[in-house]
Protein backbone atom coordinates (compact mmCIF):
# COMPACT_ATOMS: atom_id res chain seq x y z
CA UNK A 1 0.00 0.00 0.00
CA UNK A 2 2.77 2.23 0.96
CA UNK A 3 4.84 1.67 -1.84
CA UNK A 4 2.11 1.72 -4.31
CA UNK A 5 1.36 4.98 -2.68
CA UNK A 6 5.22 6.26 -2.90
CA UNK A 7 5.32 5.10 -6.01
CA UNK A 8 2.53 7.20 -7.51
CA UNK A 9 4.14 10.28 -5.95
CA UNK A 10 7.21 9.59 -7.61
CA UNK A 11 5.41 9.46 -10.96
CA UNK A 12 3.83 12.17 -10.73
CA UNK A 13 7.06 14.33 -9.48
CA UNK A 14 8.83 12.97 -12.57
CA UNK A 15 6.04 14.06 -14.73
CA UNK A 16 5.80 17.35 -13.03
CA UNK A 17 9.94 18.25 -13.85
CA UNK A 18 9.37 16.88 -17.20
CA UNK A 19 6.21 19.45 -18.04
CA UNK A 20 8.22 22.27 -16.40
CA UNK A 21 11.04 21.46 -18.64
CA UNK A 22 8.65 21.35 -21.61
CA UNK A 23 7.02 24.41 -20.83
CA UNK A 24 9.31 26.79 -19.50
CA UNK A 25 10.39 27.81 -22.34
CA UNK A 26 7.03 28.63 -24.20
CA UNK A 27 6.20 30.28 -20.88
CA UNK A 28 8.92 32.58 -20.99
CA UNK A 29 8.65 33.25 -24.34
CA UNK A 30 4.81 34.61 -23.59
CA UNK A 31 6.01 36.59 -20.57
CA UNK A 32 8.35 38.21 -22.43
CA UNK A 33 6.17 39.21 -25.12
CA UNK A 34 4.12 40.82 -22.96
CA UNK A 35 6.73 42.59 -20.95
CA UNK A 36 7.13 46.66 -21.40
CA UNK A 37 10.74 47.03 -22.86
CA UNK A 38 12.06 49.51 -19.55
CA UNK A 39 11.46 46.59 -17.29
CA UNK A 40 13.20 43.84 -19.83
CA UNK A 41 16.30 45.70 -19.20
CA UNK A 42 15.96 45.39 -15.29
CA UNK A 43 17.20 42.40 -14.56
CA UNK A 44 16.47 40.16 -12.30
CA UNK A 45 13.23 39.04 -13.14
CA UNK A 46 10.44 37.90 -11.47
CA UNK A 47 9.75 34.50 -13.07
CA UNK A 48 5.66 34.82 -12.01
CA UNK A 49 4.45 38.09 -12.40
CA UNK A 50 1.08 39.18 -13.07
CA UNK A 51 1.15 42.77 -14.96
CA UNK A 52 1.58 42.76 -18.58
CA UNK A 53 1.16 44.97 -21.48
CA UNK A 54 0.50 44.90 -25.16
CA UNK A 55 3.49 47.68 -25.79
CA UNK A 56 5.66 44.82 -27.54
CA UNK A 57 3.32 43.81 -29.57
CA UNK A 58 1.84 47.14 -31.14
CA UNK A 59 5.47 48.52 -31.60
CA UNK A 60 6.19 45.23 -33.82
CA UNK A 61 3.09 45.65 -36.21
CA UNK A 62 4.40 49.39 -36.00
CA UNK A 63 7.95 49.81 -36.54
CA UNK A 64 8.64 46.80 -38.15
CA UNK A 65 8.80 44.76 -41.12
CA UNK A 66 6.61 41.91 -39.45
CA UNK A 67 3.68 42.62 -41.64
CA UNK A 68 5.68 42.10 -44.37
CA UNK A 69 7.39 38.84 -43.75
CA UNK A 70 3.67 37.93 -42.77
CA UNK A 71 2.36 38.32 -45.88
CA UNK A 72 5.32 36.65 -47.95
CA UNK A 73 4.86 33.65 -45.34
CA UNK A 74 1.09 33.64 -46.31
CA UNK A 75 1.15 33.65 -49.58
CA UNK A 76 4.23 31.45 -50.06
CA UNK A 77 2.13 28.67 -47.38
CA UNK A 78 -1.05 28.95 -49.32
CA UNK A 79 0.58 28.46 -52.48
CA UNK A 80 2.42 25.51 -51.19
CA UNK A 81 -0.81 24.15 -49.98
CA UNK A 82 -3.04 24.18 -53.24
CA UNK A 83 -0.33 22.56 -55.38
CA UNK A 84 0.06 19.95 -52.99
CA UNK A 85 -3.82 19.28 -52.43
CA UNK A 86 -3.97 19.09 -55.95
CA UNK A 87 -1.11 16.78 -57.03
CA UNK A 88 -1.03 14.51 -54.11
CA UNK A 89 -5.09 14.03 -54.24
CA UNK A 90 -5.13 12.50 -57.86
CA UNK A 91 -1.76 10.93 -57.09
CA UNK A 92 -3.08 8.90 -54.04
CA UNK A 93 -6.32 8.03 -56.33
CA UNK A 94 -4.03 6.65 -58.96
CA UNK A 95 -1.85 4.75 -56.61
CA UNK A 96 -4.70 3.43 -54.37
CA UNK A 97 -7.14 2.47 -57.33
CA UNK A 98 -5.09 1.47 -59.97
CA UNK A 99 -2.34 -1.28 -60.32
CA UNK A 100 0.15 -0.47 -63.19
CA UNK A 101 4.00 -0.51 -63.81
CA UNK A 102 6.71 1.04 -61.47
CA UNK A 103 3.88 1.84 -58.99
CA UNK A 104 6.10 0.36 -56.14
CA UNK A 105 9.33 2.37 -57.72
CA UNK A 106 6.96 5.50 -58.09
CA UNK A 107 6.19 5.18 -53.73
CA UNK A 108 9.57 4.16 -53.16
CA UNK A 109 11.01 7.13 -54.93
CA UNK A 110 8.50 9.87 -53.53
CA UNK A 111 9.06 8.55 -50.08
CA UNK A 112 12.52 8.66 -50.33
CA UNK A 113 12.53 12.29 -51.48
CA UNK A 114 11.18 12.93 -48.45
CA UNK A 115 14.72 12.07 -46.47
CA UNK A 116 16.53 14.45 -48.62
CA UNK A 117 18.34 17.12 -46.38
CA UNK A 118 17.58 20.85 -47.24
CA UNK A 119 21.16 21.55 -48.22
CA UNK A 120 21.51 18.77 -50.89
CA UNK A 121 18.53 20.34 -52.69
CA UNK A 122 18.98 24.10 -51.61
CA UNK A 123 22.35 24.66 -53.38
CA UNK A 124 21.13 23.18 -56.78
CA UNK A 125 17.78 24.82 -56.49
CA UNK A 126 19.64 28.07 -55.87
CA UNK A 127 21.93 27.80 -59.09
CA UNK A 128 18.94 26.82 -61.13
CA UNK A 129 16.60 29.38 -60.01
CA UNK A 130 19.35 32.43 -60.38
CA UNK A 131 19.67 31.00 -63.88
CA UNK A 132 15.88 31.23 -64.40
CA UNK A 133 15.50 34.52 -62.23
CA UNK A 134 12.71 32.33 -59.65
CA UNK A 135 15.33 33.65 -56.89
CA UNK A 136 13.52 36.44 -54.61
CA UNK A 137 10.46 35.07 -55.99
CA UNK A 138 7.21 33.89 -54.57
CA UNK A 139 6.70 31.01 -57.52
CA UNK A 140 10.41 29.92 -56.34
CA UNK A 141 10.44 29.48 -52.96
CA UNK A 142 6.43 27.78 -53.20
CA UNK A 143 8.16 25.04 -55.73
CA UNK A 144 10.90 24.80 -53.06
CA UNK A 145 8.46 24.43 -50.38
CA UNK A 146 6.53 21.83 -52.35
CA UNK A 147 9.80 19.29 -53.19
CA UNK A 148 9.78 19.13 -48.97
CA UNK A 149 6.30 18.57 -48.66
CA UNK A 150 5.02 16.71 -51.60
CA UNK A 151 6.38 13.44 -50.66
CA UNK A 152 4.92 13.07 -47.45
CA UNK A 153 1.24 14.31 -49.26
CA UNK A 154 1.66 11.54 -51.81
CA UNK A 155 1.76 9.14 -49.63
CA UNK A 156 -0.69 10.46 -46.93
CA UNK A 157 -3.20 10.77 -49.66
CA UNK A 158 -2.51 7.08 -50.66
CA UNK A 159 -2.52 5.56 -47.11
CA UNK A 160 -6.12 7.29 -46.52
CA UNK A 161 -7.72 6.29 -50.08
CA UNK A 162 -6.79 3.16 -49.64
CA UNK A 163 -8.82 2.87 -46.19
CA UNK A 164 -11.85 4.74 -48.07
CA UNK A 165 -14.07 1.75 -49.43
CA UNK A 166 -13.95 0.84 -53.04
CA UNK A 167 -17.64 -0.50 -52.81
CA UNK A 168 -18.67 3.19 -52.47
CA UNK A 169 -17.49 4.55 -55.53
CA UNK A 170 -18.66 0.92 -57.41
CA UNK A 171 -21.95 2.13 -56.40
CA UNK A 172 -21.79 5.41 -57.94
CA UNK A 173 -20.70 3.59 -61.13
CA UNK A 174 -23.52 1.44 -61.29
CA UNK A 175 -26.47 3.89 -60.52
CA UNK A 176 -24.45 5.72 -64.05
CA UNK A 177 -22.33 7.92 -62.99
CA UNK A 178 -18.76 8.62 -64.96
CA UNK A 179 -15.40 7.77 -63.07
CA UNK A 180 -14.75 11.24 -62.78
CA UNK A 181 -18.01 12.14 -60.88
CA UNK A 182 -17.47 9.47 -58.80
CA UNK A 183 -14.57 10.82 -57.89
CA UNK A 184 -15.75 14.16 -57.18
CA UNK A 185 -19.09 13.69 -55.56
CA UNK A 186 -18.04 10.11 -54.04
CA UNK A 187 -14.50 9.97 -52.98
CA UNK A 188 -13.79 13.26 -52.14
CA UNK A 189 -15.69 13.93 -49.74
CA UNK A 190 -15.23 10.38 -47.91
CA UNK A 191 -11.24 11.38 -48.07
CA UNK A 192 -11.52 14.79 -46.84
CA UNK A 193 -10.39 13.92 -43.37
CA UNK A 194 -7.20 12.71 -45.57
CA UNK A 195 -7.09 16.36 -47.69
CA UNK A 196 -7.44 18.19 -44.56
CA UNK A 197 -4.50 16.33 -43.23
CA UNK A 198 -2.52 16.97 -46.21
CA UNK A 199 -3.33 20.68 -46.51
CA UNK A 200 -2.11 20.83 -42.69
CA UNK A 201 0.97 19.28 -43.44
CA UNK A 202 1.88 21.47 -46.42
CA UNK A 203 1.04 24.88 -44.71
CA UNK A 204 2.92 23.90 -41.45
CA UNK A 205 5.94 22.37 -43.95
CA UNK A 206 5.99 26.20 -45.51
CA UNK A 207 5.13 28.34 -42.70
CA UNK A 208 7.89 26.20 -40.58
CA UNK A 209 10.36 26.41 -43.23
CA UNK A 210 13.70 28.54 -42.68
CA UNK A 211 16.64 26.75 -45.16
CA UNK A 212 15.06 27.29 -48.14
CA UNK A 213 13.68 30.85 -47.64
CA UNK A 214 17.32 31.82 -46.06
CA UNK A 215 19.11 30.51 -49.20
CA UNK A 216 16.88 31.34 -51.84
CA UNK A 217 15.18 34.72 -50.43
CA UNK A 218 18.43 37.38 -50.64
CA UNK A 219 16.11 40.76 -50.76
CA UNK A 220 14.53 41.63 -47.21
CA UNK A 221 11.59 42.33 -49.36
CA UNK A 222 10.85 39.02 -50.26
CA UNK A 223 11.61 37.28 -47.05
CA UNK A 224 9.29 35.18 -44.90
CA UNK A 225 8.65 35.13 -41.31
CA UNK A 226 11.62 32.97 -39.95
CA UNK A 227 14.12 34.38 -41.85
CA UNK A 228 12.81 37.99 -41.29
CA UNK A 229 13.09 37.15 -37.22
CA UNK A 230 16.13 36.15 -37.92
CA UNK A 231 17.58 39.51 -38.62
CA UNK A 232 15.70 40.98 -35.97
CA UNK A 233 18.61 39.49 -33.82
CA UNK A 234 21.25 41.41 -35.67
CA UNK A 235 19.53 44.63 -35.41
CA UNK A 236 20.38 46.71 -32.51
CA UNK A 237 17.05 48.69 -32.31
CA UNK A 238 14.99 45.32 -31.97
CA UNK A 239 14.83 44.38 -28.28
CA UNK A 240 14.49 40.77 -27.19
CA UNK A 241 10.84 41.94 -25.66
CA UNK A 242 10.03 42.55 -29.82
CA UNK A 243 12.01 39.49 -31.03
CA UNK A 244 9.87 37.20 -28.05
CA UNK A 245 6.83 38.55 -29.26
CA UNK A 246 7.36 37.92 -33.09
CA UNK A 247 7.91 34.29 -31.85
CA UNK A 248 5.11 34.04 -30.56
CA UNK A 249 2.87 35.54 -33.14
CA UNK A 250 4.46 33.23 -35.06
CA UNK A 251 3.78 30.33 -33.36
CA UNK A 252 -0.08 30.83 -32.75
CA UNK A 253 -0.86 28.60 -35.69
CA UNK A 254 0.51 25.95 -34.20
CA UNK A 255 -0.78 26.17 -31.14
CA UNK A 256 -3.71 26.34 -33.24
CA UNK A 257 -3.34 23.12 -34.82
CA UNK A 258 -2.42 21.25 -31.28
CA UNK A 259 -5.66 22.13 -30.05
CA UNK A 260 -7.96 22.04 -32.06
CA UNK A 261 -6.93 19.86 -34.84
CA UNK A 262 -5.06 17.21 -33.65
CA UNK A 263 -7.18 14.15 -34.73
CA UNK A 264 -5.94 15.44 -38.53
CA UNK A 265 -2.12 15.51 -37.11
CA UNK A 266 -1.86 12.20 -36.16
CA UNK A 267 -2.51 10.78 -39.91
CA UNK A 268 0.86 12.76 -40.72
CA UNK A 269 2.63 10.95 -37.78
CA UNK A 270 2.86 7.61 -38.30
CA UNK A 271 6.36 9.04 -40.45
CA UNK A 272 6.19 12.70 -39.41
CA UNK A 273 9.20 14.74 -39.94
CA UNK B 1 -14.25 -2.62 -75.30
CA UNK B 2 -11.83 -4.28 -73.39
CA UNK B 3 -9.25 -2.40 -75.42
CA UNK B 4 -11.02 1.16 -75.17
CA UNK B 5 -11.17 0.37 -71.21
CA UNK B 6 -7.77 -0.16 -70.61
CA UNK B 7 -6.56 2.94 -72.87
CA UNK B 8 -9.14 4.61 -71.02
CA UNK B 9 -7.57 3.54 -67.48
CA UNK B 10 -4.08 4.10 -68.80
CA UNK B 11 -4.95 7.89 -69.42
CA UNK B 12 -6.65 8.18 -65.95
CA UNK B 13 -3.37 7.01 -64.63
CA UNK B 14 -1.21 9.20 -66.45
CA UNK B 15 -3.44 12.14 -66.05
CA UNK B 16 -3.63 11.52 -61.91
CA UNK B 17 0.20 10.49 -61.89
CA UNK B 18 1.99 13.42 -63.94
CA UNK B 19 1.26 16.28 -61.67
CA UNK B 20 3.11 14.74 -59.08
CA UNK B 21 5.76 13.26 -60.71
CA UNK B 22 6.51 16.32 -62.89
CA UNK B 23 6.88 18.43 -59.88
CA UNK B 24 8.73 15.42 -58.09
CA UNK B 25 11.43 15.87 -61.06
CA UNK B 26 11.78 19.16 -61.42
CA UNK B 27 12.01 20.20 -57.86
CA UNK B 28 13.82 17.16 -56.35
CA UNK B 29 15.13 14.56 -58.62
CA UNK B 30 16.82 16.82 -61.59
CA UNK B 31 18.09 19.58 -58.69
CA UNK B 32 20.21 16.80 -57.03
CA UNK B 33 21.30 15.13 -60.20
CA UNK B 34 22.93 18.38 -61.29
CA UNK B 35 24.00 19.13 -57.87
CA UNK B 36 25.56 15.47 -57.68
CA UNK B 37 27.17 16.02 -60.97
CA UNK B 38 28.28 19.44 -60.08
CA UNK B 39 31.11 17.63 -57.90
CA UNK B 40 33.01 17.06 -61.27
CA UNK B 41 33.16 20.57 -62.08
CA UNK B 42 34.88 23.37 -60.88
CA UNK B 43 32.14 26.16 -60.80
CA UNK B 44 32.70 29.13 -59.01
CA UNK B 45 31.84 32.99 -58.29
CA UNK B 46 35.02 33.54 -60.48
CA UNK B 47 34.30 31.03 -63.40
CA UNK B 48 30.38 31.24 -64.09
CA UNK B 49 31.18 28.43 -67.27
CA UNK B 50 32.04 25.36 -65.75
CA UNK B 51 34.90 23.08 -66.36
CA UNK B 52 35.12 19.57 -66.11
CA UNK B 53 37.81 18.56 -63.50
CA UNK B 54 37.57 15.35 -62.78
CA UNK B 55 37.76 13.94 -59.17
CA UNK B 56 39.81 17.01 -57.97
CA UNK B 57 37.02 18.79 -55.94
CA UNK B 58 36.47 15.27 -54.73
CA UNK B 59 39.85 15.14 -53.56
CA UNK B 60 40.63 18.51 -52.22
CA UNK B 61 37.59 17.65 -49.69
CA UNK B 62 38.69 14.78 -49.02
CA UNK B 63 42.19 16.10 -47.91
CA UNK B 64 40.71 19.01 -45.86
CA UNK B 65 40.87 18.33 -41.77
CA UNK B 66 37.92 20.63 -41.47
CA UNK B 67 35.58 18.87 -43.06
CA UNK B 68 36.58 14.95 -41.24
CA UNK B 69 36.42 17.40 -38.16
CA UNK B 70 33.01 18.50 -39.28
CA UNK B 71 31.95 14.86 -39.91
CA UNK B 72 33.26 13.97 -36.28
CA UNK B 73 30.94 16.68 -34.90
CA UNK B 74 27.97 15.53 -36.79
CA UNK B 75 28.49 12.03 -35.84
CA UNK B 76 28.61 13.65 -32.04
CA UNK B 77 25.62 15.44 -32.42
CA UNK B 78 23.46 12.98 -33.84
CA UNK B 79 24.44 10.76 -31.37
CA UNK B 80 24.16 13.04 -28.72
CA UNK B 81 20.72 14.37 -30.04
CA UNK B 82 19.05 10.97 -30.85
CA UNK B 83 20.31 9.50 -27.52
CA UNK B 84 18.23 12.30 -25.85
CA UNK B 85 15.50 12.03 -27.59
CA UNK B 86 15.04 8.27 -27.51
CA UNK B 87 15.76 8.59 -23.50
CA UNK B 88 12.52 11.71 -23.13
CA UNK B 89 10.14 9.41 -25.56
CA UNK B 90 10.65 6.53 -23.24
CA UNK B 91 10.30 8.95 -20.13
CA UNK B 92 6.98 10.79 -20.94
CA UNK B 93 6.05 7.60 -22.99
CA UNK B 94 6.34 5.44 -19.84
CA UNK B 95 5.15 8.02 -17.81
CA UNK B 96 1.99 9.16 -19.89
CA UNK B 97 0.92 5.56 -21.12
CA UNK B 98 -0.53 5.04 -17.39
CA UNK B 99 -3.86 6.40 -16.43
CA UNK B 100 -3.35 10.07 -14.97
CA UNK B 101 -5.25 12.83 -14.50
CA UNK B 102 -4.79 15.52 -17.25
CA UNK B 103 -2.75 13.22 -19.34
CA UNK B 104 -4.54 14.33 -22.10
CA UNK B 105 -3.37 18.08 -21.95
CA UNK B 106 -0.24 17.29 -20.98
CA UNK B 107 0.20 14.96 -24.60
CA UNK B 108 -1.07 17.83 -26.43
CA UNK B 109 1.75 19.93 -24.72
CA UNK B 110 4.53 17.23 -25.27
CA UNK B 111 3.73 17.66 -28.77
CA UNK B 112 4.11 21.25 -28.92
CA UNK B 113 7.82 21.66 -29.45
CA UNK B 114 8.24 19.30 -32.48
CA UNK B 115 5.36 21.40 -34.34
CA UNK B 116 7.09 25.38 -33.58
CA UNK B 117 8.71 27.08 -36.39
CA UNK B 118 12.22 25.90 -35.99
CA UNK B 119 13.17 29.67 -35.85
CA UNK B 120 10.81 29.76 -32.75
CA UNK B 121 12.78 27.51 -31.06
CA UNK B 122 16.45 28.95 -31.85
CA UNK B 123 15.31 32.46 -30.41
CA UNK B 124 13.74 31.37 -27.57
CA UNK B 125 16.50 29.36 -26.27
CA UNK B 126 18.99 32.20 -27.34
CA UNK B 127 16.78 34.35 -25.01
CA UNK B 128 16.37 31.98 -22.10
CA UNK B 129 20.13 30.84 -22.16
CA UNK B 130 21.51 33.96 -22.60
CA UNK B 131 24.65 34.80 -20.75
CA UNK B 132 23.32 38.73 -19.84
CA UNK B 133 19.54 38.61 -19.72
CA UNK B 134 18.97 34.85 -19.49
CA UNK B 135 16.55 33.71 -17.10
CA UNK B 136 18.14 30.31 -16.13
CA UNK B 137 21.69 31.82 -15.35
CA UNK B 138 19.69 34.26 -12.76
CA UNK B 139 17.93 30.56 -11.63
CA UNK B 140 21.26 29.30 -11.43
CA UNK B 141 22.94 32.03 -10.03
CA UNK B 142 20.24 33.25 -7.44
CA UNK B 143 20.39 29.12 -6.37
CA UNK B 144 23.85 29.46 -5.82
CA UNK B 145 24.48 26.48 -7.84
CA UNK B 146 26.95 28.47 -9.99
CA UNK B 147 29.18 31.63 -9.13
CA UNK B 148 29.62 33.33 -12.89
CA UNK B 149 26.47 32.96 -15.63
CA UNK B 150 27.05 30.09 -17.88
CA UNK B 151 28.16 31.40 -21.84
CA UNK B 152 25.67 28.70 -23.11
CA UNK B 153 26.00 28.92 -26.45
CA UNK B 154 28.76 31.38 -26.81
CA UNK B 155 31.80 28.82 -24.88
CA UNK B 156 33.68 26.63 -26.92
CA UNK B 157 32.93 23.78 -24.54
CA UNK B 158 28.79 24.40 -23.56
CA UNK B 159 28.17 25.56 -27.67
CA UNK B 160 27.63 21.80 -28.43
CA UNK B 161 25.90 20.37 -25.17
CA UNK B 162 23.71 23.25 -25.28
CA UNK B 163 22.23 23.02 -29.21
CA UNK B 164 22.42 18.81 -28.19
CA UNK B 165 19.55 19.66 -25.92
CA UNK B 166 17.81 22.38 -27.35
CA UNK B 167 16.99 19.91 -30.49
CA UNK B 168 16.45 17.52 -28.40
CA UNK B 169 13.78 19.90 -26.92
CA UNK B 170 12.14 20.35 -29.98
CA UNK B 171 12.45 16.72 -31.66
CA UNK B 172 12.00 14.46 -28.31
CA UNK B 173 8.10 14.65 -29.02
CA UNK B 174 8.61 12.64 -32.27
CA UNK B 175 9.97 9.92 -30.14
CA UNK B 176 7.23 10.54 -27.21
CA UNK B 177 4.39 9.73 -30.00
CA UNK B 178 5.58 6.94 -31.61
CA UNK B 179 6.88 5.19 -28.43
CA UNK B 180 3.29 5.92 -26.62
CA UNK B 181 1.21 4.43 -29.89
CA UNK B 182 3.62 1.48 -29.58
CA UNK B 183 2.86 0.59 -25.46
CA UNK B 184 -0.87 1.22 -25.97
CA UNK B 185 -0.74 -1.57 -28.55
CA UNK B 186 0.99 -3.79 -26.35
CA UNK B 187 -1.27 -6.77 -25.44
CA UNK B 188 -2.23 -6.26 -21.62
CA UNK B 189 -2.92 -10.34 -20.89
CA UNK B 190 1.40 -9.94 -21.44
CA UNK B 191 2.02 -7.88 -18.32
CA UNK B 192 -0.86 -10.32 -16.15
CA UNK B 193 1.29 -13.50 -17.47
CA UNK B 194 4.28 -12.11 -16.29
CA UNK B 195 2.82 -11.04 -13.11
CA UNK B 196 1.06 -13.95 -12.60
CA UNK B 197 4.71 -15.14 -12.80
CA UNK B 198 6.09 -13.27 -10.37
CA UNK B 199 7.44 -10.58 -12.12
CA UNK B 200 7.92 -7.00 -10.50
CA UNK B 201 7.71 -3.70 -11.80
CA UNK B 202 10.95 -3.58 -13.38
CA UNK B 203 11.01 -7.38 -14.66
CA UNK B 204 7.69 -6.80 -16.70
CA UNK B 205 9.62 -3.32 -18.13
CA UNK B 206 12.73 -5.35 -19.42
CA UNK B 207 10.23 -8.46 -20.31
CA UNK B 208 7.45 -7.71 -21.95
CA UNK B 209 7.81 -3.41 -22.74
CA UNK B 210 11.83 -3.44 -24.12
CA UNK B 211 11.14 -6.11 -26.39
CA UNK B 212 8.35 -4.58 -27.51
CA UNK B 213 9.44 -1.50 -28.28
CA UNK B 214 12.85 -2.67 -30.27
CA UNK B 215 11.52 -2.01 -33.32
CA UNK B 216 9.96 1.61 -32.93
CA UNK B 217 13.19 2.40 -30.53
CA UNK B 218 15.34 1.39 -33.75
CA UNK B 219 13.15 3.01 -36.22
CA UNK B 220 13.48 6.23 -34.36
CA UNK B 221 17.18 6.61 -34.30
CA UNK B 222 17.08 5.53 -37.92
CA UNK B 223 14.80 8.49 -38.75
CA UNK B 224 15.95 11.32 -36.74
CA UNK B 225 19.34 9.90 -37.35
CA UNK B 226 19.20 10.51 -40.59
CA UNK B 227 17.52 14.12 -40.00
CA UNK B 228 19.81 14.97 -37.50
CA UNK B 229 22.74 14.33 -38.95
CA UNK B 230 21.70 16.89 -42.04
CA UNK B 231 20.79 19.37 -39.55
CA UNK B 232 21.14 22.92 -40.59
CA UNK B 233 18.66 25.22 -39.50
CA UNK B 234 18.36 25.17 -35.65
CA UNK B 235 21.92 25.45 -35.37
CA UNK B 236 22.36 28.12 -38.28
CA UNK B 237 20.23 30.46 -36.33
CA UNK B 238 21.55 29.85 -32.73
CA UNK B 239 25.25 29.57 -33.47
CA UNK B 240 26.13 29.73 -37.25
CA UNK B 241 28.79 27.08 -36.52
CA UNK B 242 30.45 29.07 -34.06
CA UNK B 243 32.17 29.98 -31.25
CA UNK B 244 35.39 29.59 -33.75
CA UNK B 245 33.83 25.97 -34.93
CA UNK B 246 32.65 24.29 -32.35
CA UNK B 247 29.30 23.44 -33.79
CA UNK B 248 29.86 23.17 -36.98
CA UNK B 249 28.47 20.37 -38.57
CA UNK B 250 28.86 18.85 -42.23
CA UNK B 251 25.74 20.85 -43.37
CA UNK B 252 27.03 24.25 -42.06
CA UNK B 253 30.95 23.50 -43.50
CA UNK B 254 29.20 22.25 -47.14
CA UNK B 255 26.65 26.07 -46.40
CA UNK B 256 29.94 27.83 -45.85
CA UNK B 257 31.63 26.64 -49.04
CA UNK B 258 28.43 27.41 -51.16
CA UNK B 259 27.70 30.65 -49.95
CA UNK B 260 30.80 32.05 -48.06
CA UNK B 261 33.40 30.84 -50.61
CA UNK B 262 30.76 30.92 -53.69
CA UNK B 263 32.87 27.68 -54.76
CA UNK B 264 29.80 25.64 -55.46
CA UNK B 265 31.65 22.81 -57.13
CA UNK B 266 33.73 21.83 -54.15
CA UNK B 267 30.31 22.11 -52.18
CA UNK B 268 28.66 19.73 -54.34
CA UNK B 269 31.50 17.35 -53.45
CA UNK B 270 30.07 17.67 -49.83
CA UNK B 271 27.29 17.13 -51.26
CA UNK B 272 28.07 13.86 -52.56
CA UNK B 273 29.25 12.81 -49.34
CA UNK B 274 26.07 13.48 -47.72
CA UNK B 275 24.07 11.61 -50.13
CA UNK B 276 26.48 8.33 -49.93
CA UNK B 277 25.16 8.28 -45.77
CA UNK B 278 21.78 9.19 -46.93
CA UNK B 279 21.91 5.98 -48.92
CA UNK B 280 23.38 4.03 -46.36
CA UNK B 281 20.30 5.35 -43.78
CA UNK B 282 17.70 4.80 -46.71
CA UNK B 283 19.24 1.68 -47.88
CA UNK B 284 18.62 0.30 -44.18
CA UNK B 285 15.46 1.78 -43.69
CA UNK B 286 13.68 0.66 -46.85
CA UNK B 287 15.30 -3.13 -46.11
CA UNK B 288 14.06 -3.25 -42.47
CA UNK B 289 10.75 -1.49 -42.28
CA UNK B 290 8.74 -1.55 -46.06
CA UNK B 291 7.30 1.41 -45.75
CA UNK B 292 5.81 0.78 -49.22
CA UNK B 293 3.38 -1.64 -48.44
CA UNK B 294 -0.23 -1.15 -48.69
CA UNK B 295 -2.17 -0.69 -45.54
CA UNK B 296 -4.24 -4.21 -44.79
CA UNK B 297 -7.75 -3.15 -45.28
CA UNK B 298 -10.55 -5.42 -43.13
CA UNK B 299 -13.38 -5.58 -46.06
Amino acid sequence: MTREFAWRWMRFLWLAVGMLFVCFPLYWMAVTALTPRTELFRPPYDVIRFSYSLENIRELLSATQFLTFMGNSLIVALGTVVINVMASTLAGYALSRFEFRGKKTFVAATLWTYMFPPILLAIPLYLVFSYIGLRNSYGGLILAHVSISLPLNVWIMWQYFQVVPRSLEEAAWTSGASRLRALIEVLLPSALPGIISAAIFSFALSWNDFAFAFILQTDIAMFTLPVGLATFVEQSAIHWGLIMASSLIVSLPTFALVFFLQRYLMHGFSIGK
Amino acid sequence: MANTNQAREGAWISAAIAPSLILLLIVAYLPILYALSLAFYDKSAFRPDMEWVGLANAEWLLAQKDFWAAMGRSVVFTLGTVGFQLAFGLFFGLLLNQAIAGRSVMRSLVILPYLLPTIVIGLVFRWILNPEFGVVNQLLLSSGLIDRPINFFGGIDAAMPSIIITTGWQYGSFAVLLILARLQSINPRLYEAARSCGAGTWRCFVDVTLPNLRTTLLLIALLRGIWMFNKFDLIWIITQGGPLQATETLPIYIYEIAFRDFDFGRAAAGCVAIFIILLLFSFIYFKFFNPTKEVEVNR
